[in-house]
């Protein structure tokens, strides 16, 4: 009787974990045999759009010219590639014409920028052994820079000093997607210009970073058979699900925190810190809490939405953001938050120096590589994304600006240096040994470290440093 | 041990660094789906290179020549036929 009743709770409780562990508030319908069937049907496919399209409907201005495009790749899946481009096309001319101030003018610059990406691209493919088509990328970027430079030199108010400013702010659209093109130039099976176009803004959707990377990730992830594509359209309409879900609770956290407990914005607590008028500790740390929180929740409904489009077209793409309150160590929570952005700076930045470099010394090669993307690459690519500083305050006005941010580099390249060095191992048994304090370590540094993150070019490094120690209570 | 056995060892310590106790065959893909991450990815440039002289700055780097062991095994079979 004893050991039938101390062998009962002990079988129910592994048990009771599992179901937990194995619910979903989602359910894996992309696993369910009748569903992949049904979905590889017309009717099913029309059902799946149906319901694609009124999830898009949530939140988006574009949903029905987005959806179309998805119907017309679903159902013609061997044009699936140049469909991709020609949404792209769509999307970059004729959707945003009624925004564009000069919309000729803005056709003109677009048409210039993917013209010199097409050129950049024939000229590495054509010649690979050239001094340029051996390092295609350095140079193109190398270039650009030097654009730049040019841009901040031309006397202002003159008519070409418009010119250079309008079709640098345009190229500086398109940089990352023609890099990601110029990497694809080695590969065996690299796809011609036509195709690689599709993926230079994609009609899904992306920022500056290529959501889905470029036209070789495309051709890896693609849905290569009927069921193949079933599965990958329940997984986008499960992730849009997700996607909305998440947006919802974000409206309800932002609220909640904002409106109801009246905690002050990062902003707020900045500027009242530099004025001397600093917040309670307490406050200051709600405020960088709720900040991180508020973004972390936001920033994964927005990647979210933007697979769930790509998946919808057909590619298996990875998620931009995967659960990364579970990471245990920096480097993997960069990883995990913003995943198209490191690979972005892991294909650019990181291997070109880690496959060259001080191939003797394993640390100084590593921390090299790390310094060269999270560091150098990281710096660069908000440096070319914010170009209107550059164009308001000058080159030597906007580099100067740029040092908060560039700090909040050093310090992230440091801490993945260090995460990366220590000896990889297993990790430690025991949920709060194993899972729940190294989480909660990488977190708190994170959420510190996004105080030199935000940065909006209004105070000196000073200031931030004087906010942290407001976070501890210390009036510097 | 042959090359490909050497690389599934190496694949399955990688693996098991994150838990990941799934099987795996020749084909499976670890990069694409994202099993394995870059991190992962530059252990086994590290492995390719000590155990196979593998100079990838040389031969050009693209992730999808080491996403499975066929991959690995293909590539290999690249570099010496080159050599």
């Amino acid at each position: 009787m004893s050991a039938s009743a101390t062998i009962v709770p002990g079988e129910l409780a592994p048990k009771g974990l599992s179901r937990l562990r194995n619910f979903r508030l989602i359910p894996r319908v992309d696993t369910y045999p009748a569903v992949v069937a049904f979905a590889q049907t017309v009717f099913g496919k029309l059902v799946l759009l149906a319901l694609f399209g009124l999830g898009l409907a949530y939140g988006s201005t574009d949903w029905l010219i987005l959806t179309l495009c998805l119907a017309l790749i679903t159902f013609l899946p061997a044009q699936r590639r140049i469909l991709v481009t020609i949404s792209a096309l769509l999307f970059a001319f004729i959707v945003p014409w009624k925004f564009f101030k000069q919309p000729f003018y803005s056709v003109a610059l677009i048409v210039l920028v993917l013209t010199l990406g097409a050129v950049l691209f024939w000229c590495a493919t054509l010649w690979p052994r050239s001094w340029y088509g051996r390092r295609p990328v350095f140079v193109f970027l190398c270039s650009f820079s030097l654009l730049i430079v040019i841009a901040s030199y031309t006397p202002q108010g003159t008519r070409a000093y418009q010119l250079v400013w309008d079709f640098t702010n345009s190229l500086s659209v398109y940089i990352w997607f023609i890099c990601y093109s110029l990497l694809d130039q080695k590969a065996a099976g690299r796809d011609p210009f036509s195709l690689q176009l599709g993926s230079y803004r994609p009609f899904w959707g992306s920022t500056n970073t290529p959501f889905a990377k470029g036209a070789a990730y495309l051709r890896g992830i693609e849905a290569r058979n009927p069921e193949q594509l079933a599965v990958t359209q329940l997984k986008a309409i499960k992730l849009l699900a997700w996607s909305i879900m998440l947006s919802l609770f974000g409206a309800v956290f932002n609220y909640c925190a904002y409106g109801y407990l009246h905690i002050p914005q990062f902003s707020e607590a900045l500027y009242l810190s530099a004025n001397r008028t600093p917040l309670p500790w307490y406050h200051c740390w709600a405020s960088i809490l709720v900040g991180f929180i508020g973004s972390l929740i936001s920033f994964s409904a927005f990647g979210h939405r933007i697979i769930a489009c790509c998946r919808m077209a057909g590619f298996n793409a990875l998620r931009n953001t995967y659960r990364p309150l579970s990471s245990r160590t920096v480097a993997e929570f960069f990883n995990r938050y913003y995943f198209y952005f490191k690979e972005l700076l892991v294909d650019v930045f990181f291997y070109p120096f880690f496959l060259k470099y001080f191939k003797k010394n394993h640390k100084l090669r590593m921390v090299g590589a790390i310094f060269a993307a999270a560091c150098f690459g990281n710096a660069y690519y908000h440096f070319a994304r914010d170009l209107t500083f550059v164009q308001r305050q000058g080159l030597r006005g906007a580099l100067m600006s740029d040092r908060v941010y560039l700090f909040y580099c050093v310090l992230l390249a440091a801490a993945i240096s260090i995460s990366q060095l220590r000896h990889r191992k297993p990790a430690p048994s025991g949920f709060i040994r194993g899972q729940l304090w190294p989480s909660f370590l990488v977190l708190l540094f994170f959420c510190l470290l996004d105080v030199f993150g935000f940065s909006d070019r209004n105070y000196p490094l000073t200031e931030y440093f004087r906010f942290m120690g407001h976070l501890f209570n210390l009036n510097l | 041990m042959d090359h490909t056995a050497e690389v599934r060892e190496f694949f399955k310590g990688l693996l098991a660094i994150r838990h990941d106790r799934q099987p795996f065959t020749d084909s499976t893909s670890f990069f694409l789906s994202g099993r394995l991450s870059s991190v992962d990815a530059v252990e086994l440039v590290v492995f390719l290179e000590e155990k196979y002289g593998i100079d990838f700055a040389e031969i050009g780097f693209d992730q999808s020549q080491i996403d499975s062991v066929e991959a690995i095994g293909s590539l290999l079979r690249n570099v010496k036929a080159i050599d």
